[in-house]
């Protein structure tokens, strides 16, 4: 697949060497990266690093600058993220990127996945990179919606439930590789439509072509004119099929409700949907 | 909050009260070995998606699914297997998935 937000094993293969491009394993299993992981590359730790220490939230502005510059991540740095979980992790990180505003950043096609079962090299080497000073954006508020964009959105626009048919409908809490034990309700938000991340992804990881990624939404009758808001339980598999649509197919308009069914399940007074139908506003 | 990442060899059952859970747990091997690279994918009986996990260095995975029927599916580089499984609340099914 062509697209500048993504990039193949051969261009990582060509650019490992490369000092003004940084890849960067995202995964909140840090034990991954220590154990090996594409050569030259740094980590970022999804929640100790990317996530507010105290409140439910990401790190502002400021925390998000002395990170990357601590971490040695220029502006004019290409950010190449790869990770585990069909990158979900990646895509997220990417998200953040973006909402604070980074210039070039890409996601490795496949992430961990794709570039373990191709057999490709991994080491335990940690390089070390000169610290910088990292200039942040302010956050871009029209990629992350909040609860009350939700609320609206039901009804009027298009509200895209990611997760698994079973999360969706309230059969699971959670994705089956956790424990059942969440203590909110199962179900969705009246009238979204339940698209799957996965149906964006091979079974290797990597992304299906933009032919087969059209062809999804479509098939599922979203019309993409309208405003976009994707969720699932916390945001990082909502941030892959948001990848999908804005980086990849191009659709602006869509946003990353990141509070997603662990906020919205919990909220008192809204409306929810069970089932495998949408349901109605 | 957990997040929605997956845990090398899935989740510890330490700390879990594994009465209220349907877990569906293996070793994935290639020749008679546990493959210590791997992905093992959870598919419900329409082969729709719904988790994956890598191996932890032994082959194993677990998978904490609803009860019912569902499809399995190992990744290991150079080769692939598929099971089919029932699960029941409350009880553990355990696999061997050999990948030739």
């Amino acid at each position: 697949m062509s697209n500048q937000a993504l990039v193949d094993a051969e261009w990582a293969l060509a650019h490992l060497d490369d000092g003004k491009v940084v890849f960067i394993e995202v995964d909140e299993d840090t034990d991954a990266y220590a154990g090996n992981h594409i050569r030259n590359a740094i980590a970022l730790n999804w929640k100790t690093d990317l996530q507010d220490p105290v409140r439910r939230d990401f790190v502002n502005k400021e925390q998000f600058e002395a990170l990357l510059s601590a971490k040695g991540v220029a502006n004019d740095d290409t950010v190449v993220l790869y990770g585990g979980n069909n990158n979900w992790f990646a895509a997220y990180a990417y998200w953040y990127f973006k909402l604070y505003g980074h210039g070039d950043v890409r996601v490795l096609d496949g992430g961990r996945k794709k570039w373990e079962l191709d057999g490709r090299e991994l080491v335990s080497e940690v390089p070390s990179r000169a610290a910088t000073k990292y200039v942040a954006k302010e956050q871009d508020r029209s990629i992350r919606a909040f609860r009350e964009d939700v609320l609206k959105a039901i009804g009027t626009q298009n509200l895209v439930d990611v997760r698994s048919p079973d999360e969706y409908a309230g059969r699971l809490l959670a994705p089956a590789h956790l424990p059942q034990e969440a203590a909110r309700i199962g179900g969705h938000i009246p009238t979204a439509a339940n698209i799957p991340w996965s149906k964006a992804a091979n079974e290797d990881g990597s992304f299906k072509s933009l032919a087969e990624l059209k062809a999804i939404y479509e098939g599922a009758g979203v019309d993409l004119n309208k405003d976009t808001i994707a969720y699932c339980r916390i945001g990082e598999r909502s941030a892959h099929s948001w990848f999908v649509l804005h980086e990849l197919l191009g659709v602006k308009n869509v946003s990353n409700y990141d509070g997603s069914w662990t906020e919205y399940g919990s909220l008192v007074g809204v409306p929810v949907a069970v089932g495998d139908e949408p349901g109605t506003a | 909050m957990s997040t929605c990442g997956a845990v090398v060899g899935g989740v510890s059952l330490d700390h879990v009260d594994v009465v209220t859970q349907s877990v569906i747990q293996g070793v994935i091997s290639k020749n008679g070995t546990p493959a210590k690279v791997g992905y093992v994918r959870l598919l419900d009986k329409t082969d729709e998606f719904v988790a994956e996990v890598p191996v932890s260095p032994q082959g194993e995975f677990r998978f904490f699914a609803a009860p019912g029927n569902w499809n399995v599916v190992a990744l290991i580089p150079g080769g692939s297997a598929r099971t089919t499984v029932e699960a029941h609340l409350g009880k553990i099914a355990d696999l061997e998935i050999a990948v030739s």
